[in-house]
């Protein structure tokens, strides 16, 4: 079966007894994407499953408001990216010794996990993206990774482009300087 | 997009929609029946939503042209009310970036903001 273009997913779900049609098309066309997304801000695979489910249950509960001014794909991001802060929040809250730092924690989890499989200067990257702080995380995630426009990025984080350079950059300079301190 | 170093279980994406079905099904046999409302209620419901609403703006109208001498609210204020509860979370992020900064860092960044805004291509430069 072809894969629906935006805009079919979007009339689709406005009409009664196709709703659960387009739906499932949306889910089969961004569920990876929006997977790896989570993944990489969260690194647990059961976290990303939690806060990929809870990103599209709010999908669901909330397309039929959908605006189609902004793009489908930006707007799914978005409520993604949202899900997945909500849910570090959430975790940084429960943590038993709330001295500890989560994002450390999952910096010494990702060296045992066994759905990790980067080699070594992989795991130093991701060791060093974790460092970052959230926003530059993110923002070196979507830039660096998912290959994203900085116009998307800016549509999905709600700040300027010059801004997300700036943070990339950052990053960027950043990730090379732990780099080269190991 | 770039090689990704994380890996999910066999058959994670071939099974994920029927689990969140399921989940969605779940959830909707627990919620509680939403009750219907008359439109006589329906009408009294957003008259006070109008009234409490132009209560707030008035208060902090008043409360934001005491702390200013102007008469004009605060717009941070009334754009922080705009902010739908949803985009929470990225608001904080961005308030807390600006906290994490250095002073060389906040130049750099007001710097490069600058150059963005004139069209120079950061892609050179970041090369």
């Amino acid at each position: 079966m072809p894969e629906w273009d935006d805009r079919d997913i979007i009339e689709g779900f406005r009409v009664q007894g196709r709703e659960e049609l387009a739906f499932n098309q949306l889910v089969a066309k961004y569920q990876e994407r929006l997977y790896w997304h989570v993944r990489k801000i969260v690194i647990d695979h059961d976290d990303a499953d939690d806060v990929l489910q809870n990103t599209m249950v709010k999908v669901w509960r909330s397309l039929a408001d959908f605006r189609s001014e902004s793009g489908l794909y930006t707007w799914l991001y978005r409520i993604a990216t949202n899900e997945a802060l909500s849910f570090l929040k959430q975790k940084k809250k429960k943590a038993f010794a709330p001295w500890v730092d989560v994002e450390s924690q999952m910096s010494e989890s990702l060296e045992a996990d066994p759905w990790f499989n980067g080699d070594e200067i992989q795991l130093k990257l991701q060791q060093a993206i974790l460092k970052l702080p959230e926003k530059q995380r993110i923002v070196f995630n979507m830039k660096y990774f998912d290959q994203l426009k900085y116009e998307d990025m800016s549509e999905i984080l709600g700040t300027s482009v010059g801004a997300l350079k700036a943070s990339y950059h950052h990053a960027v300079k950043k990730i090379e300087s732990m780099l080269d301190e190991d | 997009m770039q090689k990704q170093p994380f890996l999910v279980p066999e058959g994670y994406f071939e099974s994920f929609a029927d689990r969140l079905h399921q989940r969605i099904q779940e959830e909707d046999s627990s919620r509680v029946p939403v009750r219907r409302i008359g439109t006589t209620t329906r009408w009294l419901a957003m008259a006070a939503a109008v009234l409490a609403a132009a209560l707030i703006t008035t208060s902090i109208i008043r409360l934001s042209s005491s702390k200013s001498e102007g008469f004009y609210p605060d717009m941070a204020i009334l754009e922080q009310m705009q902010v739908l509860d949803d985009d929470r979370f990225l608001y904080e992020l961005l308030e807390a970036e600006t906290v994490e900064m250095d002073d060389e860092e906040a130049f750099a960044s007001q710097a490069i903001e600058y150059l963005a805004i004139n069209d120079v291509e950061m892609d050179l430069i970041f090369e």
